[in-house]
């Protein structure tokens, strides 16, 4: 042979070797790496959030002597603006420093001067002038791309007037006040002599046409409550809040113009602390509160008692402050709430009571304003330093405790459990608790194993020590084709054909469930008695599971027969509604039952093949020896083979409950997919691996639902796979232990 | 036996022989119920095409009804029977199925003259002809008409063809000006120039073309025909629209059983109408199969491989022990993660890769980076690569060593001995793997509806247009029509017996691709089982 060919032969075998071994490997490095995709889109849940200062303006753009009361920005983060004493707006680019614009607010009256700005909604102003007077103006910035300076995409603001409230003449403590977008102007005060007045007007159109005003005014009652503190009024001028300095919370609904009442009167805090400062908080259900001690807790009201009134409660304490808190703010985006103290401005989350971000620069803030986008935040030192940041909170409504504890979400009566990923409106909380889902797959699973292991092991035994080697050979491969039976046709047959029948006969199921172990117990003793005759004797050994099945279809026809009557009998002719009636439990046309039915089915071939695989291994030896000592076969098989392949039955238990958990299709179609946590069998569920089906389509990528759903993934993969690999170990242990499986 | 004594009887339960009939018991369980899902399915499936008799029923209101009986059911208050009949004409009743009182029943007869009109929109028609075309015509006549309008409507077909052409060439000559568009070509290139007159050529021929073909359709939507059901409200139904007429009172069995045949051909032929609760299912069937195809070109190289290395190469250590319970793993990971996984790796992450890459113009518009057939290709593979190991280790672990003790005696390198010895040896084993594998796929449902399965697909995977495989696009599959038609259809009650025939079918391709392969094995396994032991 020539050497260059038997060189070319060896190399070829080299390469092949690499080449083989890199393949084998691969399949290491496919578990890890989707382990390892999956564990990194859903890892960004639990980042901190982070701010980046993106522009730093030197004070001396306004002059010292006048105060500024308000600054705010734009969503692109590159306009702020002032608001200041003397009635000016100033727009200054941040990028550069340069100031744009300045107007004055009321430029025909040069000598009035702002003595408050207070702000709600999208960039509104109450500005409070100094003769008791309140204007709201709007600021609104718009992109375009200017022409003039090659396209490139610049920023347009504007000031829009919302509505003017005339003087009042009395010294006015704190006055607050709201245009809706229905026309409806609410406007409060604070007199100095402690009294509270509420004036509405109200623009509407009667049936002809015509606009009517309604104008009205009133004391509010104050119910003997102490100094009030802390005013608040929500976005559309309809509740009013006040906390006073005893620590009381006082509540008034003003619906109804001219009629407002006072819904609720609370001691708040026991210790009678100051309460220094209020704010609603996004969605306009919670009440966010701030003390003289630096707390801040969020309250709304909740039904205690059966009279179906709400009273005031606290529901979630976010992290303090070490000095009084003296503002308080919301985000436009979600349930962020901004508290400032003397040690700065905290950035908490409501749901989840997670500190978001904390700043305290060197000059201390006066000024703040948050992006309606929530993701910029402006502040103005008390140096008079212009700051702004970019804010990266992607998912702030999600810590450890909102995923798996308890939550007490806005609207519900204690804390629960909840999935609700999506709702309506946008200011709604979102329910991401895995909680009951993974409860709903840890049920569904529990359920089907209930019906599966105990058939899949007795079939396992019964096949692989009783029957007839000829039979065995047919049982197999039939149980194999099961297992090939695609689960989609196993949930929708258990959905739309099982699931009425069920529903239909129930007494029928439940009779069946007696009947049919009572029949056989009957016929194996009758059987006893009659196989004493000589040509019953032959028939005997190895044919039994053939000989059962008549007297299992007759148990069953037996049952169905005369379940109907029995239901008659016993309840009324309706045992669903008894259930309801007698038990409290509602019966879910798709539920455990069918669930086990269905999903025992997907599972019992894969217990029944490895468990029969592990006991026909167990050596014939063993048998051989306890027959010969003269046990019966039953005996044998308890004693002797059964332990020794236990270790097998284990392994193939394992799998399938690990093949359970991950099922998807059979519980899509057959559990009616409600997140509800009740451990009743009557009663549909909704597990992790249905849930990513139902939901993944509908997830923003790189939302917080997207990388929840992953995070289910990960957990349903590390489940299956400690599962998986605890069987997987235990049976390579019992391969070396008796040779090939 | 009853009149043993307590002790005969404590060592008859010891004995344990009631156990050993118990555990028979859980098996034949275990077999019933498959044999009753079996059942359950061929009854419910294989009834669907045969045409069964269209009853006219007088009842005591005085009114007629005209219907196929569908189900027998004891009624809610126990006191007798009651029926539900197919009632068809849901554009006439609102409702497809009708349940009636066997007491309101008072005669039911077959008349002869009752026709069943299969048609493109609103499901089947139950009825009697009026006219055709304003005169009273027969059957024969009625049927006549109909050929024509197919033969006309054939005419149409090669239009129709064309303006399919036409509008994938001028979606091509968009993204090409979409590509100049995002190179910043000016506007005076003659590159520019060119691909504008031409889509604007292409653009004029379409409309022409629109409008021979609206023409030609209106006339052949001119010719209708009356019919009246079964109380004499008169119906006019487009010829057009009309597939098929039958009468099934008065078909022998020989008809029905070629009325069978020809439905069964439409099923497996055609497409599907009414949303996809009629017609046929050959996207389906066609998506499924290029979905196992392009499976198995990843998924059959890469086990078969894995397995040569476990069983031939790697020494037994720690290493092949970790090898082994990944691949355990890998067969038992939730399908549903598989999914999620190809969803963020596969089509967010490579396919948006491939987008931003080759196809920057075309963004925000995915091409690649939504689900589509590779990708879900490429998930299956994964999710079925255990399978092919496991069969081809089983199947190498079978041949005897002495097979490779010749081959190496004789002077083969390692190499040389699996690819001339051992390969061909294990290539049923292997076989039965593969098929594994592909009805493993065609069942599976879950990782395909996040990865590119789609309830219609506008086209199929392949066509005639450059470059003819299109791995990008969306596909149907059997499995998830069943899913679709099932639970997401509007009208379940109506498209119940599609699922059926969906199920059926898809029943059958999975059991008899495993029983062969299962027999496969059981062939190998008895050829070598003399050099095991």
């Amino acid at each position: 042979m020539k050497p260059v060919y038997l060189k070319k032969v060896k190399r070829n075998d080299r390469l092949a070797s690499w080449a083989i071994s890199i393949g084998g490997l691969a399949i290491i490095f496919c578990v890890i790496f989707i382990l390892v995709l999956i564990v990194e889109v859903s890892l960004p849940l639990f980042m901190s959030p982070t701010a980046r200062q993106i522009a730093r303006v030197e004070s001396g753009f306004v002059s010292s002597n006048v105060q500024v009361l308000a600054v705010g920005m734009d969503d692109y983060l590159e306009t702020a603006y002032t608001i200041d004493a003397g009635g000016t707006i100033r727009f200054i680019n941040l990028a550069d420093g340069r100031e744009l614009e300045q107007i004055r607010l009321r430029p025909a009256e040069a000598d009035k001067r702002l003595l408050a700005v207070e702000n709600f909604g999208r960039l509104n102003h109450v500005l409070h002038w100094d003769d008791g007077s309140l204007s709201v103006e709007q600021v609104k910035f718009s992109p375009f791309y200017d022409a003039a300076d090659n396209n490139r995409r610049s920023i347009r603001h504007t000031l829009e007037s919302r509505g003017e409230f005339p003087a009042v003449p009395q010294q006015v403590e704190q006055s607050l006040a709201r245009v809706n977008d229905e026309g409806r102007q609410t406007r409060v005060d604070l007199f100095a002599d402690g009294r509270l007045e509420v004036q509405q007007r109200e623009v509407t159109e009667n049936f002809l046409g015509e606009e009517e005003v309604t104008e009205s005014s009133e004391i509010l009652e104050l119910n003997g409550a102490g100094q009030l503190s802390a005013l608040v009024l929500n976005d559309s001028g309809t509740q009013l809040y006040a906390g006073t300095a005893t620590g009381e919370l006082l509540h008034w609904s003003l619906e109804e113009s001219g009629e407002a009442n006072l819904v609720d009167h609370l001691q708040a805090f026991a210790d009678q602390r100051r309460i220094t400062a209020l704010s609603m908080v996004f969605g306009d259900v919670s009440l966010a509160v701030g003390d003289e001690r630096g707390q801040v807790s969020t309250w709304f009201g909740v039904r205690g008692d059966s009279s179906g009134k709400r009273t005031l409660t606290r529901i979630h304490q976010l992290t303090g402050h070490a000095a009084p808190v003296d503002k308080l703010s919301h985000s436009l985006r979600d349930k962020t709430v901004l508290s400032r103290s003397g040690d700065g401005l905290h950035l908490d989350y409501m749901t989840s009571e997670r500190f978001l971000l904390g700043f305290n620069p060197p000059g201390g803030i006066s000024r703040y304003a948050l992006t309606a986008r929530g993701d910029g935040l402006v502040a103005l030192g008390e140096n008079g330093d212009l700051l702004s940041w970019r804010l990266f909170i992607p998912h702030p409504e999600i810590s450890l405790k909102t995923l798996f504890g308890k939550v007490w979400y806005e609207g519900y009566d204690q804390p629960e459990y909840v999935w609700q990923s999506s709702a309506a409106s946008d200011d709604y909380e979102p329910k991401l608790s895995l909680t009951p889902l993974i409860f709903g797959s840890l049920k569904g699973t529990f359920y089907a194993m209930l019906f599966a292991v105990p058939l899949a092991i007795f079939g396992a035994i019964y096949t692989s020590q009783f029957a007839r080697p000829k039979l065995r050979g047919m049982i197999k491969p039939a149980i194999e084709i099961m297992a090939a039976v695609p689960t989609v046709i196993i949930g929708f047959l258990a959905a739309l054909w099982l699931a009425p029948l069920i529903e239909s006969s129930l007494g029928s199921v439940f009779l069946s469930l007696v009947l049919l172990p009572a029949a056989l117990m009957l016929c194996i003793l009758l059987w006893q008695a009659a196989r004493k005759l000589e040509p019953l004797k032959q028939v005997e050994r190895g044919y039994e599971f053939l000989a059962v099945i008549p007297i299992i279809i007759g148990a069953v026809a037996l049952a169905s027969t005369l379940g109907p009557g029995l239901e008659q009998w016993l309840f009324a002719g309706d045992l669903k509604q008894w259930l309801f009636s007698e038990l409290g439990t509602r019966y879910d046309p798709r539920n455990c039952i069918i669930i086990a039915f269905a999903m025992g089915f997907a599972v019992i071939p894969i217990i029944f093949t490895i468990a029969e695989d592990s006991l026909s291994n167990v050596p014939n030896s063993l048998k051989a020896a306890s027959l010969a000592l003269g046990a019966s076969r039953w005996q044998t098989v308890w004693r002797v083979i059964l332990p020794s392949a236990s270790p097998g039955i284990f392994a193939g238990t394992m799998i399938g409950f690990g093949r359970a958990v991950g099922e998807t299709m059979i519980v899509l179609m057959a559990t009616g997919n409600t997140a509800i946590m009740d451990l009743s069998i009557f009663n549909g569920m909704r597990p992790l691996s249905a849930n990513i089906a139902v939901e993944i389509p509908e997830a923003p990528v790189d939302g917080s639902l997207y990388r929840v759903l992953f995070l289910s993934a990960v957990i349903l993969f590390i489940l299956t796979f400690i599962v998986n690999t605890v069987a997987e170990i235990v049976r390579q242990r019992l391969r070396a232990k008796y040779g090939r499986f | 036996m009853f009149n043993r004594t307590p002790k005969e009887m404590n060592k008859y339960w010891r004995v344990g022989e009631p156990m050993v009939w118990l555990s028979g018991a859980a098996l034949s369980l275990t077999l019933l119920s498959a044999a009753i899902l079996l059942l359950v399915i061929m009854v419910s499936g294989l009834g669907v095409f045969w045409p069964s008799p269209l009853q006219q029923l007088e009842l005591k209101d005085g009114s007629l009804l005209v219907g196929m009986q569908t189900q027998v059911e004891e009624t809610a208050d126990h006191s007798g029977m009651r029926r539900q009949y197919k009632i068809a004409n849901r554009d006439l009743n609102g409702l497809d199925f009708r349940w009636i009182d066997e007491a309101q029943i008072v005669s039911s007869s077959t008349p002869a003259d009752l026709l069943v009109l299969e048609r493109a929109e609103y499901g089947d028609f139950f009825g009697r002809l009026q006219t055709l075309e304003g005169k009273p015509a027969s059957l024969d006549q009625l049927r006549q008409a109909l050929h024509q309008v197919e033969t006309a409507r054939a005419g149409l077909s090669e239009l129709d063809q064309r303006l399919i052409e036409i509008s994938y060439r001028g979606e091509q000559l968009r993204l090409k000006l979409l590509k100049i568009d995002y190179h910043q070509v000016a506007a005076n290139e003659p590159q520019r120039i060119e691909l504008s007159a031409e889509k604007q050529a292409e653009a004029d021929e379409f409309e022409r073309l629109v409008k021979v073909q609206s023409e030609r359709l209106n006339r052949i939507h001119a010719r209708t025909a009356v019919f009246s059901d079964a109380n004499g409200q008169q119906k006019e139904i487009v010829l057009a629209d009309i597939l098929k007429v039958y009468t099934p009172n008065t078909m022998s069995s020989a008809d029905k059983a070629r009325f069978y045949v020809a439905k069964l051909w439409e099923l497996v032929s055609g497409e599907p109408r009414e949303s996809n609760t009629e017609g046929g299912l050959f996207p389906a069937i066609f998506g499924t199969v290029m979905l196992i195809f392009v499976m198995s070109l990843f998924s059959f190289p890469l086990g078969v491989i894995a397995a040569v290395y476990l069983r031939e190469y790697a020494k037994e250590g720690l290493l092949v022990r970790i090898v082994r319970i990944a691949v355990n793993n890998l067969a038992g990971i939730p399908s549903i993660v598989y999914g999620i996984f190809g969803l963020g790796f596969f089509v967010y992450g490579i396919g948006h890769s491939i987008d931003v890459v080759f196809f920057p113009e075309r963004l925000p518009t995915p091409t690649f980076g939504t689900g589509g057939l590779l990708w879900a290709s490429l998930t299956l593979a994964l999710l079925t690569v255990p399978v092919v190991i496991v069969s081809t280790e089983e199947a190498l672990g079978a041949i005897p060593r002495e097979m490779r003790e010749g081959s190496y005696a004789l002077g083969a390198t390692k190499f040389q001995t699996l690819l001339r010895v051992l390969l061909p040896m294990a290539s049923p084993g292997i076989m039965t793997g593969l098929i594994l594998a592909m009805a493993r796929a065609a069942g599976e449902v879950a990782p395909l509806m996040i990865t590119g399965v789609v309830k219609l697909a506008p086209t199929l995977p392949i066509d005639g247009n450059f470059p003819f495989l299109h791995l990008d696009r969306k596909f149907m599959h059997l499995g998830f029509h069943i899913y679709d038609i099932g639970f997401q259809s509007p009208n379940v009650e109506a498209a119940k017996p599609m699922v059926f025939v969906t199920a059926l079918l898809l029943v059958l391709i999975v059991l008899l691709m495993s029983s062969v392969a299962i027999r496969l094995r059981n062939k190998m396994k008895k050829r070598y089982t003399f050099g095991t032991f």
